[in-house]
């Protein structure tokens, strides 16, 4: 081992702490421990708001298909709707043109 | 490891952890910070460590990271004043405060890396292979940032020397 070599040593030899370095320690680490534990910890919010997150996605998703699904049946009654009426209506046409013709016919009886 | 371990791995490692840390950063309020949060980590991660020999290397290895990351975070690089060394002579059997500061100031001015490598070295008079596992590098390179940080430490403590002798000799000459 050269001068320098041991010098080096010397000079990087341990150190002692300040005083009350580990019951520093214990207590940060201690304390950190009792947060872990509590009901709400940091972790907790965490999950917290992740599952609020999850729930609102779900909530949006159902209402989104809920609002399509009625959107759909409101056009399938308008079809229907508008089909009947246009069945009534071709009734009614072929009811009048009877009725026309009815009245044709004994106005022609009655000049005769 | 239990609480119980915890503490008894807090109090018998305390001056490992705290030297490290002291002698990477030369500042105590650093190395204490420092010195805390790797204890701290291992408070967290207690279950994943074994007490013994695992911890110990583990300790090593998480403080010299810890260091290195403070290093790059916050740049605590320090600029030593080279007319503040003390001389460096080659046979000393006796302490030198004044040299032993110097170099403490001298080791704490090298790069993040040479720096770890050194106090692992001197320090903690780990042999190379087990720096190379704390520091997951090669021997070789190891070797290499030894022999760096060793001519550099020589070459600032030679620069102070001819400056004092240069100093010296304008003194006797007026």
């Amino acid at each position: 081992m050269n001068g320098l070599e041991r010098d080096l040593r010397k000079s990087l030899k341990h150190k002692e702490p300040p005083a009350g370095f580990a019951e520093r320690v214990l207590a940060r680490a201690y304390a950190t421990d009792k947060s872990h534990n509590g009901w709400l910890s940091r972790t907790s919010w965490q999950w917290l708001a992740a599952a609020a997150v999850i729930v609102l996605m779900a909530g949006g998703g159902f209402f989104f298909q809920q609002e399509q699904r009625r959107r759909t049946e409101n056009e399938r009654t308008k079809e229907q709707l508008m089909v009947g009426l246009q069945i009534t209506s071709s009734k009614l046409r072929r009811v009048y043109e009877r009725l026309e013709a009815i009245q044709q016919r004994t106005m022609d009886l009655h000049l005769e | 490891m239990t609480k119980a371990d915890f503490e008894s791995v807090v109090r018998e490692h305390q001056r490992m952890v705290y030297s490290i840390a002291c002698n990477f950063f030369h500042n105590a309020a650093i190395a204490e910070e420092v010195a805390q949060d790797v204890f701290l980590q291992l408070y967290e991660n207690r279950l994943a460590v074994n007490v013994g020999t695992h911890c110990v290397a583990w300790l090593r290895r998480s403080t010299v990271h810890r260091c290195i990351d403070a290093t790059r975070r916050s740049s605590f690089r320090q600029e030593i004043q080279v007319d503040v060394l003390p001389e460096i002579p080659d046979d000393s059997p006796e302490t030198d405060p004044l040299l032993q500061e110097g170099l403490r100031r001298l080791i704490a001015s090298l790069p993040e890396t040479q720096r770890s490598v050194m106090i692992l070295r001197f320090g903690e008079d780990m042999d190379v292979d087990d720096i190379g596992r704390t520091l997951q590098m090669p021997v070789r390179t190891v070797w290499s940032h030894l022999q760096r940080a060793t001519a550099r430490i020589r070459e600032k403590a030679a620069r102070f020397l001819k400056e004092n002798d240069n100093e010296r000799a304008g003194t006797r000459s007026s």
